[in-house]
Formats: C-alpha cells, sequence, structure tokens
C-alpha cells in the first residue's frame, strides 16, 4: 500500500475532481440572476478556484525545489523542481482554461491583455511550461539544472504578486470571496461545502500527481546513473 | 621568480552529470608551455574551458596572475589582465572580416598592432578583407588561433594563452609556424595552457599533463617574441562591435525591421488603418510595429550564437558585445512610419515612445534570451514562451499614450 500511496492520491483527486464537477454543476445552489451577466457560467468555478489554489502549491513546490536545488544542490530539489513545473503547468492550464471559459461567458470576452492577475498568473503558466518543455530539450547537467532553478526561484516572484493583484487593481478578475474579511465572504453555505470538496480533492490530486512526477524523475536520474557507470564514467 | 599567471585549485568540475574533474590542480607561471594531453573525454577542453571562466565549478578556484577570477561559490570576476584564448570552435561569427576581428581582439587586449607579418605567417595575409565566412575551414582555424595568440603577441607584460586543440585543421607548414610562436612566446616570458594530442605541440612542452600526473618536458630555448603593439583606446568596444555585427549583416534591418513591417502589413491587409477608432485602438495600431521590433529581440544575440562566439566573449569579460540603441533608430522609423499610414502625421511624441519602447522590448529580450546561454543546447530552450510578460506593459503604455 505504501508503495502505491502516490497513485491512490492521484486516484482520490481525480474522483475528487469529478465530483466536485457534478456537484458543481448539479447539485450547488445558482447565485442570484442578476450577480453576474452569465450566472450559469459562475458554476465553472467549482473547478477554476481549486485549480488554481493547487497550482500555488505546485508553484510553491517548484520555488521550494529550485531554491534546495540551486543553494544546496539537493537532487530531491531537483525532483521538487521538476514535479512542481509538471503539477503546476497540469493545474495553471485548468485554471486558465476554465477562467477563459467563464470570462467569456461574463465579459465577452476570454483574456484581458490589461488585467494584472490574469497576465501574471498566465505568465506563470508558460513559465511551467517553459521549464517543463526547457528540460525536455536539454541534456541533464548542472548547468541546465542551474539555469531552470534561477527561472523557478525568479517565476516565484509573480506568485504573491498574482495574490495581491486584484486587492489593488481589480480590473476584470473578481476580488476574493473566500476569506476577504467580510464575515465569511459572499459565499452561502453549500456553495462552500462544494467549493471546499474541489479545493481538498485538487489537493490531494496535486500531491499525488508530484510524488509519482519525482518517483519518475528519480527512476530517470538510476537509469542515467547506470548508462553512465556502462559508460565507464567515475 | 616566474609570476603565475594561471592557477587552478581543487576543481570539481561536471559535464552533463558526470564530473569530469575532480581535486584538479594545475598552476601555468610565465614562460611554461603546459600541454595537456590524454584520451577523447578525459577533460582536456574542460580544464580549458574552466580557465576561461566559462564552466561552473563544484568546487575549487580558478585565479588569473594571483587574482580570483572564478569560485565555486559562483563569484566570476573579469581577469586583471587580458589572456588570449582559442576554442575548439572558432569563437567568431562568419561575417566579420580577419582583419576587424583581430583588431577587436588586440583592442580587448588595450593594443594595435601591424597584422600583415603575423597574417603572412600563416599564408592568409591575401585574405584580410575577407570575411570569415568565405575562408576555407583551415584558415579559419587560422585566424581562430592567432586570435589566441595575439594579446601575448601585442602585450609587453606576461599574458596568459588557452589553446584547445590548435592544430585541429591546420596544415603541416601551419602547425611548424604555430610551434615557433609559442616556444618564441614562453621564451618572452608569457605562458601558454594547451589541449593537444599533436606530437609536434607535445615536443615543445615544458610540463605534460595527462590530466592524472605533471611531469617536465623540454627546456624552451626559442628566440624570445619581439613584435610588440601599441596602446590603443579601447572604449565602447562592446557597443562598436555589436553594431558592426549588426550592421555588416543587416540583421536588425531583416529581423527587427521586417518584423515590424509585418505587422504593418497585417494591418494594411485588414483595411485602412486611417479609420481606426482614434484614442486606444489608434494608439495601440501606431505603436504595434514597434513592439513586434522589440520582441524580435537584439540581433547581435543571434548572430553570436555561431561558432561559440558569445562563449568566447563571455571568457573576456562580463558582458558580450550587444547592440545598444539600435532598437531607439528602428522603434523610431516604424513608428514614424506607422504615424503617417494610420493619421496621416508624424506624432513626435508617439515616435519617441515608440523608440524607447522598442529598445525597452529589445533589451527585455536580451536579458531572456542572455539568462539561457550557459545551457548546452541554448538555441532549443522556448525562452520565447516568457514573451507575453512584455504584452501588460505594452498595453499599460498605449492605454497611457492614448490618453495623451
Amino acid at each position: 500500500m505504501a508503495g502505491r500511496s502516490a497513485e491512490v492520491l492521484l486516484g482520490l483527486g481525480f474522483a475528487g475532481i469529478m465530483t466536485t464537477l457534478f456537484l458543481g454543476f448539479q447539485w450547488a445552489p445558482s447565485v442570484a440572476i442578476d450577480a453576474f451577466e452569465s450566472p450559469a457560467a459562475q458554476r465553472i468555478f467549482y473547478w477554476h478556484v481549486p485549480a488554481a489554489w493547487a497550482a500555488f502549491i505546485a508553484f510553491a513546490v517548484l520555488f521550494t525545489g529550485s531554491a534546495m536545488w540551486f543553494f544546496k544542490r539537493s537532487p530531491l530539489g531537483w525532483r521538487l523542481h521538476v514535479a512542481g513545473a509538471e503539477a503546476g503547468l497540469a493545474c495553471g492550464l485548468i485554471a486558465v482554461w476554465s477562467g477563459c471559459v467563464w470570462g467569456a461567458a461574463e465579459w465577452g470576452t476570454p483574456w484581458d491583455w490589461t488585467d494584472v492577475r490574469l497576465n501574471t498568473f498566465g505568465l506563470l503558466t508558460l513559465l511551467a511550461l517553459f521549464l517543463v518543455l526547457g528540460r525536455q530539450s536539454q541534456p541533464d547537467g548542472v548547468e541546465s539544472r542551474d539555469t531552470f532553478s534561477t527561472f523557478g526561484l525568479f517565476g516565484f516572484v509573480l506568485v504573491p504578486f498574482t495574490y495581491i493583484a486584484t486587492r489593488i487593481w481589480e480590473i476584470r478578475h473578481p476580488g476574493p470571496v473566500v476569506g476577504a474579511g467580510d464575515d465569511g465572504g459572499s459565499l452561502s453555505g453549500d456553495m462552500a461545502i462544494v467549493l471546499f470538496i474541489g479545493a481538498l480533492s485538487f489537493t490531494i490530486f496535486i500531491i499525488g500527481h508530484i510524488l509519482i512526477s519525482m518517483r519518475i524523475t528519480s527512476l530517470e536520474q538510476r537509469l542515467e546513473q547506470a548508462q553512465h557507470h556502462i559508460d565507464g564514467g567515475k | 621568480m616566474a609570476e603565475v599567471l594561471l592557477s587552478i585549485k581543487g576543481a570539481e568540475v561536471r559535464r552533463g552529470m558526470g564530473i569530469v574533474l575532480s581535486s584538479f590542480d594545475l598552476q601555468v607561471n610565465s614562460g611554461d608551455i603546459v600541454v595537456i594531453h590524454g584520451a577523447n573525454g578525459s577533460g582536456k577542453s574542460t580544464v580549458i574551458e574552466t580557465a576561461a571562466r566559462l564552466l561552473p565549478m563544484e568546487k575549487g578556484q580558478v585565479s588569473h596572475h594571483q587574482h580570483l577570477t572564478l569560485h565555486s561559490d559562483g563569484r566570476r570576476k573579469k581577469p586583471i589582465k587580458p589572456f588570449g584564448l582559442t576554442l575548439q570552435s572558432n569563437g567568431v561569427i562568419g561575417s566579420e572580416t580577419i582583419e576587424n576581428h583581430l583588431r577587436t581582439v588586440a583592442a580587448l587586449a588595450g593594443k594595435e598592432v601591424d597584422l600583415a607579418p603575423l597574417l603572412e605567417s600563416y599564408d592568409i595575409q591575401h585574405r584580410t578583407q575577407d570575411i570569415i565566412a568565405h575562408l576555407s575551414g583551415g584558415q579559419q582555424r587560422k585566424v581562430a588561433v592567432l586570435a589566441g595568440l595575439l594579446p601575448a603577441m601585442v602585450c609587453d607584460e606576461p599574458t596568459l594563452v588557452l589553446l584547445d586543440e590548435p592544430d585541429a585543421g591546420l596544415d603541416d607548414a601551419a602547425i611548424k609556424t604555430l610551434t615557433q610562436h609559442i616556444a618564441s612566446l614562453a621564451s618572452a616570458g608569457h605562458g601558454l595552457l594547451i589541449a593537444s594530442h599533436n606530437p609536434s605541440l607535445r615536443e615543445i612542452g615544458t610540463k605534460l599533463h595527462n590530466l592524472e600526473a605533471e611531469k617536465t618536458g623540454v627546456v624552451n630555448t626559442a628566440e624570445p617574441w619581439k613584435t610588440r603593439g601599441q596602446p590603443t583606446q579601447t572604449r565602447n568596444i562592446l557597443f562598436r562591435t555589436g553594431h558592426r555585427y549588426a550592421s555588416s549583416t543587416h540583421a536588425g534591418l531583416a529581423r527587427n525591421g521586417l518584423a515590424a513591417l509585418m505587422v504593418l502589413g497585417c494591418m494594411l491587409a485588414l483595411g485602412d488603418p486611417s479609420i481606426l477608432p482614434s484614442g486606444l485602438w489608434q494608439t495601440g495600431g501606431i505603436l504595434a510595429p514597434a513592439f513586434a521590433s522589440g520582441l524580435a529581440g537584439d540581433p547581435t544575440s543571434h548572430l553570436m550564437q555561431e561558432a561559440r562566439a558569445n562563449d568566447w566573449w563571455r571568457s573576456q569579460g562580463q558582458r558580450t558585445p550587444s547592440a545598444l540603441g539600435l532598437g531607439v533608430l528602428i522603434g523610431g522609423v516604424v513608428t514614424a512610419g506607422a504615424c503617417y499610414v494610420c493619421i496621416g502625421e508624424i506624432e513626435i511624441m508617439l515616435v519617441l515612445i515608440g523608440a524607447i519602447m522598442c529598445e525597452g522590448t529589445m533589451g527585455g529580450v536580451r536579458l531572456l534570451h542572455a539568462s539561457t546561454q550557459r545551457l548546452a543546447r541554448p538555441n532549443a530552450v522556448f525562452i520565447r514562451l516568457l514573451l507575453p510578460a512584455f504584452i501588460l506593459p505594452w498595453a499599460l503604455i498605449v492605454s497611457w499614450a492614448a490618453g495623451l
């Protein structure tokens, strides 16, 4: 069981995400008809918000891993970097895609290049894509790890910037509705339950994703060491 | 007492994930010809490139003239004195003429020199004004070798020279000239570190190093090198070289100008830009070509990918040549053109904004580009994925400019 914990977490998370999708579309109460331009599209938030939350967890893992590799040359740090980038890309794309769907329905445009939150989050996702594709395009080595770790470290600067963006410059993206400091926010109890299930599911999913990704990277490293040993390297 | 020109202490260097050098020590004194030999893949080039500050070290340090230049903790300082370097690749872009390249190398050492006798000794004096790309492989190598030897040839003070397989591709006569030059330079008090399999070069080595141990070679009895250079100004050499690279290839026009023209062409293909609604859309249309031009990046960054020219320049200092200011020129011209197309007159303020925007964007792209140069395959990395980072600043500038 212990050896399969990553797969179990991934499976549980996936089931939870599907459940969230079902509850969000079928069970959660509708918002007031005048709350949004397109009230029905609001249901996509039950996916969008947890996906963005999970992406931030992944970006934090990416930052931690980058720092561990850059300052300590820790192999664990590099595995965390790789796993964080891949998980950040997966969840970032879900958040961006679902946000675009909602934006198209609510604002009449899927993207606004002048909105700080949209742009900084989109850039974080592009950074994750750059790191994932970049790692695949380069031979593994300290030079490539140093370079990508540097991007991972600098990229994390965007995270607090993204977090505070809607508090300082609310252009298109709505401000916080959970924990906004106005007596629990504007969510009804049922809505909060679905959102909580979504956040929990995405968190479990992302942990499973990261664990599996780290295991794959570890196996890749062992394979490379074995090949290097066969080639007569030190 | 001989001056220590190069000192490598306790170096541990990785190539890929393999450790190529471990606890490696080496010293080159003035008058030394240290020849590193060993099987392919044993780490000869790694020693040269570590000495030239091109590779990061896991442990240890490198000093030139007893001043730290590279440390495993990440410190990388410009050497206090010029040094010669010939990499396995020639380290020069194909559009440079022989004369321009060698004059630039001499100028980096703060000297100018009559190149004719030097070029004659390698039988390439008749190609002085030819661009490197038009030379044969062997002739290109001769230029690279001369560029490596030149700092020592023009300097009075003991100078370090690093040569990686300098004999590769040279004919017998050129190898004979090379060995004579090396011996003469060492007699004049310069120190040379050479990675080579060539028996002729090993025969003149005063120290032979097989990457495990060092043993004493022959005593150098050659006549000391007599040619000396005259002092010259080296101000703005990176700026001048960058602009020479850009102008000799017309890369600025081809890359940046064309990007701007494409945007302008696309706007014209959609209809009459002069009927764009005034304000945000019109200003955006006017500034879009300059922005696209900046996104194409500094043209010299791309040129210097050729033959590891970028690495050669990196070894010589902290910065590499760049076409600084080209963005102002291109951005200004294309914005003026866009102004004329969209509003029928040239708005000086918008031209100024376009020029600054183009230069700023070009500088940002240059920075992104430079950040991936340590990678084994810098051209294969997807750094342009991060270019959307420039869209938000552009949009904010456009909305500000529209309100003027």
